[in-house]
């Protein structure tokens, strides 16, 4: 996947995927630190409204996201490496998120979501597009992380 | 390697500094002395190890900054409006206001001062952000060290100094700006007038607020700025050297007596 911070979906009877990457000029460990601090999140994320409980393995965390502000998103972290691997994920669906290190102070940040399950079909007309939101998000995390980088 | 009578001369040359770094973490004048004292003893039994890679002070700092994380880590950290909380309880609380008023009136350290407040003021609320961001506040911003030294001292990288200092610094800028009535009209939080006006009945508060930069500055509206003025303030005085110190101490270790019993009946 080119990482230009453009979305792709694609979708499947049974399930949909969408995926974003893009190259940060900062180093992991902060961008892995954004990736992790719940409480700082919606500060520099403009895709997250408000995230509860701490991002470490095993814990259950509440995301309230922009794209259905109503809901709260009650989601287990299932996986994490840190700095470079982390999944989180509910019934519907995993996000898989991973940091790639291409150089110095050069990271490659790629995002992916699949949903899905044999009801996928009967419920996948009300699931909004994610293709906005995964851009932006990974555009705000690109500007949060250089602006550090760049920081005295 | 550095000798004995060097470590005694660099200790002594930077203990004033020291001694207000621990304060300003700790918010106890007990635990202040404690370490003050173990990070002594700590580096005179630790000397031969001292390789010089960084200066004599900031490893001194370094062994400081770790003796107080380990004593705060247990800890939570104090919430945003400490001082509403804790003015609460001081208003049910005669004989703190007593006390207070005979160290006023009795000690050559008893004075007030509106810049002594905010000093006062910005140990208290900084005591909200997570450790390490409260940590690289305070090294850099308040005492001057640069991200390299700030980096040894915490044991990390520049990077990850940079983020605790950007994220730190960010949620500083927010909490006064949303509480200080200095810089925003708007600001819930008047303590260091209001205070000012108990203490010194005669003395006309407005002509007290100019003398402040911050406040003078304040219709600029430029929130970083307005928060490295309050930074200098911070940086300009010492909290137990100061006309106001006794005063001053005595209201933090009220603060910090009531936090413990807040944070244990909200745990």
């Amino acid at each position: 996947m080119t990482p230009n911070g453009k979305a792709t979906t694609i979708k499947k009877t049974f399930s949909r995927e969408t995926a974003v990457s893009i190259e940060i000029g900062a180093d992991q460990a902060v961008i892995w630190a954004l990736l992790t601090n719940a409480a700082d999140f919606s500060r520099w994320n403009s895709t997250i409204l408000s995230i509860e409980g701490e991002i470490t393995q095993g814990e259950k965390i509440k995301l309230k996201a922009a794209l259905d502000p109503k809901r709260t998103f009650k989601i287990k972290i299932k996986e994490v490496i840190p700095e470079r691997k982390m999944v989180w994920g509910d019934a519907m669906g995993n996000r898989v998120f991973t940091l790639t290190k291409q150089g110095e102070n050069r990271v490659l940040f790629h995002m992916s979501e699949k949903i899905g399950s044999f009801m996928f079909p009967l419920f996948a007309s009300q699931i909004p597009p994610f293709d906005d939101a995964f851009e932006q998000y990974a555009a705000d995390l690109k500007k949060e992380a250089e602006s550090i980088a760049a920081a005295n | 390697m550095s000798d004995l009578s060097q470590l005694a001369n660099e200790f002594e040359k930077c203990r004033g500094q020291l001694k207000s770094y621990i304060l300003r973490m700790t918010a106890s004048v007990t635990e202040t002395e404690d370490i003050l004292q173990d990070t002594y003893l700590k580096a005179h039994e630790k000397l031969a190890t001292f390789r010089g890679e960084s200066s004599l002070k900031t490893w001194i700092f370094a062994i400081a900054s770790n003796l107080a994380r380990d004593l705060l880590k247990s800890k939570k950290r104090w919430p945003e409006n400490v001082t509403d909380i804790c003015r609460e309880e001081a208003l049910n609380e005669p004989a703190m206001f007593a006390k207070s008023m005979f160290i006023r009136n009795n000690s050559p350290q008893g004075n007030f001062e509106i810049k002594e407040h905010i000093a006062f003021c910005f140990t208290c609320v900084s005591k909200s952000l997570p450790l390490e961001q409260h940590l690289c506040l305070l090294l850099k911003e308040v005492y001057d060290f640069s991200l390299k030294e700030v980096a040894t001292i915490l044991r990390t990288t520049e990077q990850m100094v940079k983020y605790h200092l950007h994220t730190g610094r960010t949620k500083m800028v927010d909490v006064f700006e949303g509480r200080c009535a200095l810089i925003n009209q708007k600001g819930v939080c008047h303590q260091c007038s209001e205070i000012n006006g108990v203490f010194n009945p005669k003395q006309n508060t407005q002509e007290e607020l100019v003398k402040i930069k911050m406040y003078r500055e304040a219709q600029k509206g430029d929130k970083q700025y307005l928060f490295d003025l309050r930074m200098q303030v911070v940086a300009g005085i010492d909290p137990f050297e100061s006309g106001a110190a006794e005063l001053q101490l005595h209201h933090l270790e009220f603060n910090r007596r009531t936090m413990e019993k807040y944070l244990k009946k909200n745990d």
